[in-house]
């Protein structure tokens, strides 16, 4: 539609109708969406051709006009109170006669809690058939990080709740906070660029903290744009989102799960005082280790050159050991054991007797024993 | 190497010199690399400067419409 301005001199004014024509015509070219609210202010009337209400934004109060077709609105049978979840499918339209704008509903849905619950559920399940929360995915968190990245409103608990239990347990800890919006519709894409920011700046794990709320409240958490990016992100994230009751998805995607943030902060860094205690335990088990082997050492070589000295000696009384059996051996083969057990020796002059027809009577022959000896006679032979 | 590997390092280092089946020439060289990982943690202990740091303006730029 064309709409015509007329020229005062090089000034182009509209009048209000052509006006609000243009920008009606404009807004048509607009897409049909669906938007969500709740229902206020619900005024029908048998004499009107729509039935009007608005639709207000639980979450910032943002309101917005709304008309439908009495005969669509009355078929559906909604019996809509105020404070009811709808969804409203329709497209932008300006009421020309009093220039005011609104949303043309084409459709309407009743979309409570319960809907919200159940796609949630639904979200969840798709993501969990694409192992988004499996076990195996979960990665640890480093022992002691260069940098520590944390995800925050601006609302000063769940701040000061990570920050006191990082900085008590681990003073010498560094802290990159980015502070960004936790709530309403805009939270889930500013925590998704947080995260990315913090990731981009360099640290090794990031804590995503926010304090209890409503079931709205933490509607952003379970967002699959921000559950997404939890699970992509390329270092290990701790979430610590709502209450232990609450378990927004973020909750499931993160490699660990807190139950509050000051549970979150003290999973991050280590307890400096015990590592401190483990270092120089470790230090001291070092020294320990190293006297002992070189004590060990020492007693083996001490043994050994023992054994060296030992060796000529022993070498000795092994020879000696030997030579006394030999003799030994040698005492037995000698005659004199033999005249020890009652023999005697016979000689007749130098030569010893060893039969009778050897000697004569009357000859003179020496007998020797075992102790001393005697000169004797022969008497006869045989 | 990190905090974290040097820390395990030193420990499996220490039960192998208490276990005493290390060589004398094995127990020095030991000795040595973990005094060496000793001093490498505390150093990282020691020169954590304990810095926290906002970003808040940049995330604040990078949402649209802030």
């Amino acid at each position: 539609m064309k709409v015509e301005a007329i020229e005062y001199g090089d000034r182009k004014v509209f009048s209000v109708g052509a006006f609000n024509r243009g920008v009606a015509s404009w807004l048509q070219r607009l897409p049909t969406v669906w938007v969500e609210g709740e229902v206020t202010e619900l005024r029908r009337s048998d004499r009107w051709a729509s039935v009007f209400f608005t639709l207000k934004d639980p979450q910032d109060g943002s309101c917005l006009g709304v008309s439908m077709a009495r005969g669509q609105f009355d078929a559906l049978r909604l019996e809509l109170a105020d404070g009811d979840r709808v969804h409203a499918y329709g497209r932008p339209e300006l009421f020309e006669a009093r220039g005011e704008f609104r949303l043309r509903a084409l459709s309407l849905e009743r979309f409570g809690l319960g809907d919200h619950l159940a796609a949630l559920e639904r979200l969840k399940a798709k993501l969990a058939a694409e192992g988004l929360f499996a076990a195996e995915r979960k990665r640890p968190l480093p022992l002691l990080p260069a940098r520590i990245g944390l995800v925050t409103g601006n609302d000063a608990a769940a701040k000061r709740d990570v920050l006191t239990a990082v900085t008590t347990r681990f003073p010498p800890a560094n802290v990159l906070v980015a502070e960004t919006y936790v709530q309403g519709p805009r939270a889930a894409g500013a925590v998704v660029e947080a995260l990315r920011a913090l990731c981009r700046e360099g640290v090794d794990v990031v804590v995503v903290a926010r304090g209890g709320g409503s079931f709205e409240d933490l509607l952003p958490f379970s967002d699959e744009r921000l559950v997404r990016a939890i699970a992509d992100c390329p270092v290990p994230v701790v979430s610590a989102v709502g209450h232990e009751q609450d378990t927004p998805l973020c909750d499931l995607a993160a490699d660990v799960r807190a139950s509050t943030p000051s549970v979150a902060g003290r999973l991050v860094v280590p307890d400096l005082a015990q590592l401190l205690e483990r270092l120089d335990r470790s230090r001291a088990g070092l020294e320990r280790g190293t006297r002992r082997g070189l004590e060990r050492e020492r007693r083996r070589l001490d043994g050994t050159h023992e054994r060296l000295a030992r060796a000529p000696r022993l070498l000795l009384e092994r020879r000696r050991a030997k030579l006394e059996q030999s003799a030994g051996r040698l005492r037995t083969l000698s005659p004199k054991a033999t005249l020890e057990r009652g023999y005697a020796i016979v000689r007749a002059g130098e030569e010893i007797v060893r039969f009778g027809r050897a000697v004569e009577p009357g000859e003179r022959v020496d007998v020797e024993l075992a102790d001393g000896g005697f000169g004797a006679r022969v008497e006869e032979t045989r | 190497m990190n905090f974290e590997e040097a820390q395990q390092e030193l420990e499996r280092i220490v039960q192998r010199l208490e276990s005493g089946e290390a060589p004398l020439d094995e127990a020095l060289k030991l000795w040595e690399r973990g005094e060496e990982l000793y001093r490498f943690c505390k150093e990282r202990l020691d020169t954590a400067e304990g810095k926290i740091e906002e970003l808040a303006s940049r995330a604040e730029a990078a949402s649209p419409g802030a």
